[in-house]
């Protein structure tokens, strides 16, 4: 059951940052709800006073900035799907917002609030975190860019201050000699919660040996993570099919899953193996 | 194409006007624009809200239940406890089996008082003037629990010293069936092959959860409008309130889903209790999550087949045990049994078979009618047994079913001859020619086909005597009006009564109006459940809009100075057949009529076969009026490497005996197929300790639109069917072979059959993992 809550519609982001800081550890930013409601209603949400962002088009907009996609926090998921500038430097955030819960909860939920939930399971994150990804958050006091991957700190746990809001996410625009690959696997083809999810990026030099790469998982630890050992592995090699086989292995290694109603630990293990073989394949062939 | 398609006996069935055209459902233009009022959408002037307060334990003695701080709330207006109601009880009582002649605690108790015996049990009833009034009562209800030792595992459960769920002992229910000799059958048989097979749970998921108002009208009736399926539990509430029957007035709405999960009393019995002891107006609607824990699952089986067979393929003994879980109460737990007894065999031709069936009580969510009725749990096991039979044969799995399949004319396993067609090669090659040819495997993913062929019954127990009543009548402008208690689940129930009548009346289809489900002012048609609307209401407006067309033809007759026989009536107007140009006008026919005093209504009653009960030593006996029969097929792609399953194409095929709305008739068998693909491949209730792990649709994942293909419905008409005009029954034979079909695909694709549904990634694995 529902307790009494105060809600805030401010009425630009300045004022949303005074509410913010006024209330402190009080005041939870609302973007667009489709947590944050649910839980309510569960009586597993016991925040006192929601501040509105919804409606704040600072919030909103994707565009390109010093060598950067800059994606504003409150950027709808349909939004990702749609955007020229996704679609042709972030394939791999799309197909995750494709496949992101469906299409009333896309035309709400944003992308900050995504990773500001934190979930195990957050379907954005293992792209963006593939992707180098840098969250910016802001509060009336100050502005700081956090590392994707550090700003999740755990199960539903981040370094978000009270009084702060995210307020961008940006990545480096990928170099043309990289490409990515992504898949959630999950119970159902649409409005399902992963079993897993992977997101891949190689970039290849010249010599047609690996520059870089991001292996990033979701669903198979407390928090969606980069599997470094995997990647260690493959950098400055050819991409073969053998190497590809045991980066993917090292990436099940490197995955804690938990047995859940979703499926085993032993399942999402074995199947981690199996998904980012794959990516990494079809990211090689890309760039053939 | 895999199978050589088999052509159809020559039928000949009469061109009719109405009846058998797609034309559009009388009541899909409300749905389309929102105009239809659902039982949730109700409100009346001074209404308060109902809430239930259930068990959060599966097995426990309440040792404390204090509800005053609940009653002191300001904004309550009454909170109703077991100890309040000591009468209250639901009647489960089938002859023989159970009832409180046969086992004491047969009945379930509207409010647990003393014990709980499954978790979500409902101990109190609250009614508030708001809804957050009486959410924060249920919150000051106290109850303390001595925790009981409880039993969950149906097997665990029949064995000595196991905890009873209630006396004397946990079976709920037994049938057998003893046809010819296990001994000799199995003598005659090259080959034995044995099985077991495990069939879960299923949630029915309807979109409109349980809703309804109550209140006490003028004459001092207890009025409930309410979603169900069967007004006729008026009597059953009666009782339990404690009033007299005709002091129960239900008036059902349109159901937003029923598929037997509105066959048992709902709600209603909650709003009768507070309607009568707040003396206002009460509301209730549940949440998805309290659906989830109030209303019953399908039942989980665990089947064993021990079949002996010829070389050929030709069965000649066949032995099945069954064990159902029953839940913590019977409900209709013995007569779903009943059903997967009886069509245990399969659609077969079998001398001997035996079949030995038992419902287990456990501390589980309790188990009654889900679409099917024990018919899909059976119809899994028998197609699954039918294709290890091919398979360690080396046959081809319809060449070992063309041996089998039952003719018309011969006998069930119950010894009920079989006069309707039963069309199964008919159906199962084109339903498998329909997915043309098979896609080729790629990389690591697999491709099969296969398909599943049933037969299920239509129409009641034929020992429950079974009628229908429906009016018909002509109004003076020309117009008709049918009335008949029949529920509409949204499956076109009552749009099938309307272009009946519009057929035999002459009329289009749009001057038919219907008004259904009252229980005080409907002439009672018994219940949407069974696959029995169409078959028995039909059968009733068709009678009694026949006997209004006999009355206008009479008076035609006289009008045209012709024989009735040289008339007809069609477009709104009687007329010559042989002279079409002489034209009666049925505005004017209908005046001659009522001013001449003759009678321009009808009120007619159908009646089932009636038979006795079937032996209960051997089983023996007719059963049911009749059976559809008919064959699903799928082409599905196997990951092996992650065990995901992708269902390419799906086609079905029935024969429906006549389709009186085509498209609706389609849209049974796409609605029911896709019902049957979830229940096989997706649909997954964990159940632990009697607590359901998966309690919402973000957890209980049925299919959506993305994840099936369009299911290519294929309609035969054999014209067969005991229904009107030669109709069968279509609503639960459709989601029946589903299952077993896409089992069927995967087993083809793999090299390895699943015994168990559903068929998730990890089983897959875990069956390619197997040395």
């Amino acid at each position: 059951m529902q307790s009494e809550i105060e809600l805030y519609r401010p009425q630009n982001l300045a004022e949303a940052l005074t509410l913010l800081a006024d209330y402190g550890p009080d005041g939870t930013p609302l973007a667009g709800g489709t947590n944050i409601v649910v839980e309510l209603r569960d009586g597993h949400h016991n925040c006192k006073s929601l501040v509105d962002l919804s409606h704040l088009m600072e919030l909103r907009g994707i565009n390109q900035q010093n060598g950067y996609i800059v994606i504003g926090g409150g950027t709808t998921i349909t939004e990702l799907i749609d955007h020229p500038l996704i679609g042709a430097h972030a394939g791999i955030l799309r197909e995750a917002a494709r496949l992101f819960a469906n299409p009333l909860v896309r035309n709400r939920a944003t992308v900050a609030g995504n990773l500001v939930d934190a979930s195990p399971a957050a379907d954005t994150a293992p792209p963006l975190l593939a992707l180098n990804a840098e969250v910016q958050l802001m509060s009336q006091a100050a502005t700081r860019w956090i590392r994707l991957e550090d700003f999740i700190t755990g199960v539903r746990k981040t370094l978000l201050q009270p009084g702060e809001l995210m307020f961008a996410i940006r990545l480096p625009v990928p170099s043309d000699r990289s490409a990515g690959a992504y898949n959630k696997v999950g119970l159902r083809k649409a409005d399902a919660i992963s079993v897993l999810s992977a997101a891949v990026m190689i970039e290849l030099d010249d010599a047609g040996l690996c520059k870089q790469t991001g292996i990033a998982l979701g669903a198979v630890a407390p928090k969606p993570f980069r599997a470094y050992e995997a990647e260690a592995l493959l950098f400055g090699k050819v991409l073969g099919p053998e190497l590809i086989t045991e980066a993917a292995r090292l990436a099940a290694e490197a995955s804690r899953p938990i047995d859940d109603i979703r499926g085993t630990a032993a399942y999402r293990k074995r199947v981690v193996a199996v998904t980012v073989r794959r990516l990494l394949t079809k990211a090689v062939e890309v760039l053939k | 194409m895999k199978y050589q398609v088999k052509p159809l006996p020559q039928v000949n069935l009469p061109e009719l006007r109405t009846v058998g055209k797609p034309l559009r459902k009388v009541d899909a233009m409300g749905k389309a624009v929102g105009d239809t009022v659902y039982a949730g959408d109700y409100s009346m002037p001074r209404m308060l809200h109902g809430k239930v307060f259930r068990s959060k334990q599966s097995s426990a003695r309440i040792t404390r239940l204090d509800v005053s701080k609940a009653r002191a709330l300001p904004g309550v207006a009454c909170v109703i406890t077991g100890f309040d109601v000591p009468n209250a009880r639901l009647v489960s009582d089938m002859p023989g089996q159970t009832g409180q002649k046969q086992r004491a605690g047969s009945d379930v108790p509207v409010l647990a008082s003393e014990q709980v015996r499954f978790y979500g049990e409902p101990i109190a009833l609250v009614a508030a003037e708001t809804l957050e009034i009486a959410d924060k009562a249920l919150s000051l209800i106290e109850i303390d629990y001595e925790p009981l030792p409880g039993v969950y595992d149906p097997l665990e459960a029949m064995k000595p010293g196991a905890p009873v769920v209630t006396p004397p002992d946990n079976i709920v229910a037994r049938w057998k069936i003893r046809k010819g000799s296990m001994e000799s059958g199995f003598e005659q048989a090259d080959l034995i092959v044995e099985n077991t097979f495990r069939i879960p749970y299923q949630e029915h998921a309807y979109l409109e959860p349980e809703a309804g108002v109550a209140w006490i009208d003028e004459r001092g009736a207890i009025t409930i409008r309410v979603s169900t399926q069967v007004i006729e539990h008026f009597r059953t509430i009666a009782r339990a309130v404690g009033v007299r029957q005709n002091k129960i007035h239900i008036q059902g709405t349109m159901v937003g889903g029923g598929f037997g999960g509105k066959e048992d009393i709902t709600i209603e019995i909650y709003l009768a209790l507070l309607a009568k002891h707040t003396a206002r107006p009460v509301k209730m609607v549940y949440t998805r999550e309290e659906s989830f824990l109030a209303h019953a699952k399908r039942h989980p089986y665990v089947i064993k087949h021990r079949t002996g067979v010829k070389n050929n393929g030709q069965i000649t003994a066949s032995k099945i045990e069954m064990i159902s879980d029953s839940g913590a109460y019977p409900y209709l737990s013995p007569y779903v049994l009943l059903y997967t007894t009886v069509m245990a065999p399969g659609p077969y031709r079998i001398d001997n078979v035996q079949v030995d069936a038992i419902s287990v009580a456990t501390n589980n969510p309790y188990t009654s009618a889900f679409r099917g009725f024990g018919g899909p749990q059976a119809c899994f096991a028998y197609e699954q047994q039918m294709d290890d039979i091919a398979r360690q044969l080396g046959l081809d799995p319809l060449d070992v079913r063309k041996v089998n399949y039952l003719r018309t004319g011969d006998c069930t396993a119950t010894g009920q001859v079989i006069e309707s067609a039963t069309w199964l090669e008919e159906t199962a090659t084109r339903a498998m020619a329909a997915l043309g040819e098979q896609t080729p495997d790629y990389g690591s993913v697999k491709i099969g086909q296969g398909f599943a062929s049933y037969f299920q019954s239509y129409g009641r127990i034929t020992w429950m005597h079974d009628t229908s009543q429906a009016w018909v009548g002509l109004e003076l402008d020309g117009t008709v009006t049918i009335r008949a208690g029949v529920p509409d689940l949204g499956a076109g129930q009552a749009n099938s009564l309307c272009q009946i009548a519009a057929e035999v009346l002459g009329v289009p289809l749009e001057r038919v109006t219907i008004y259904t489900t009252d229980s005080a002012l409907t002439p009672l048609s018994g219940t949407s459940t069974a696959t029995r609307q169409l078959y028995m209401s039909g059968n009733a407006t068709l009678m009694a809009a026949t006997n209004v067309r006999n009355v206008l033809l009479n008076r035609a007759s006289k009008h045209f100075e012709e024989e009735i026989e040289a008339l007809d009536i069609a477009d709104g107007k009687a007329f010559n057949k042989s002279d079409p140009s002489q034209t009666l006008d049925l505005v004017d026919l209908a005046k001659m009529c009522a001013s001449e005093g003759m009678h321009l209504s009808n009120l007619a009653l159908f009646k089932a076969p009636f038979t006795d009960p079937i032996n209960p030593e051997t089983g023996q006996g007719q059963v049911w009026p009749d059976f559809t029969f008919g064959s699903f097929a799928a082409e599905v792609a196997v990951d092996t490497e992650t065990g995901e399953v992708t269902i390419l194409k799906a086609a079905a095929c029935h024969d429906i005996g006549r389709a009186i709305n085509r498209a609706a008739a389609e849209g049974q068998i796409i609605g029911g197929g896709m019902q049957g693909l979830g229940y096989g491949l997706m649909e997954n209730l964990i159940v632990k300790e009697g607590v359901i792990k998966t309690p919402s649709l973000s957890e209980y994942l049925i299919p959506t639109s993305m994840d099936y293909p369009n299911i290519q419905a294929i309609i035969l008409e054999s014209g067969t069917g005991l229904g009107p005009f030669g109709a069968k029954g279509i609503g639960e034979p459709a989601l029946t072979p589903a299952a077993p079909a896409v089992a069927s695909a995967i087993a083809n694709a793999l090299g390895v059959s699943i015994p168990e549904i559903p068929i998730t990634p990890e089983k897959v694995l875990a069956a390619l993992d197997l040395p």
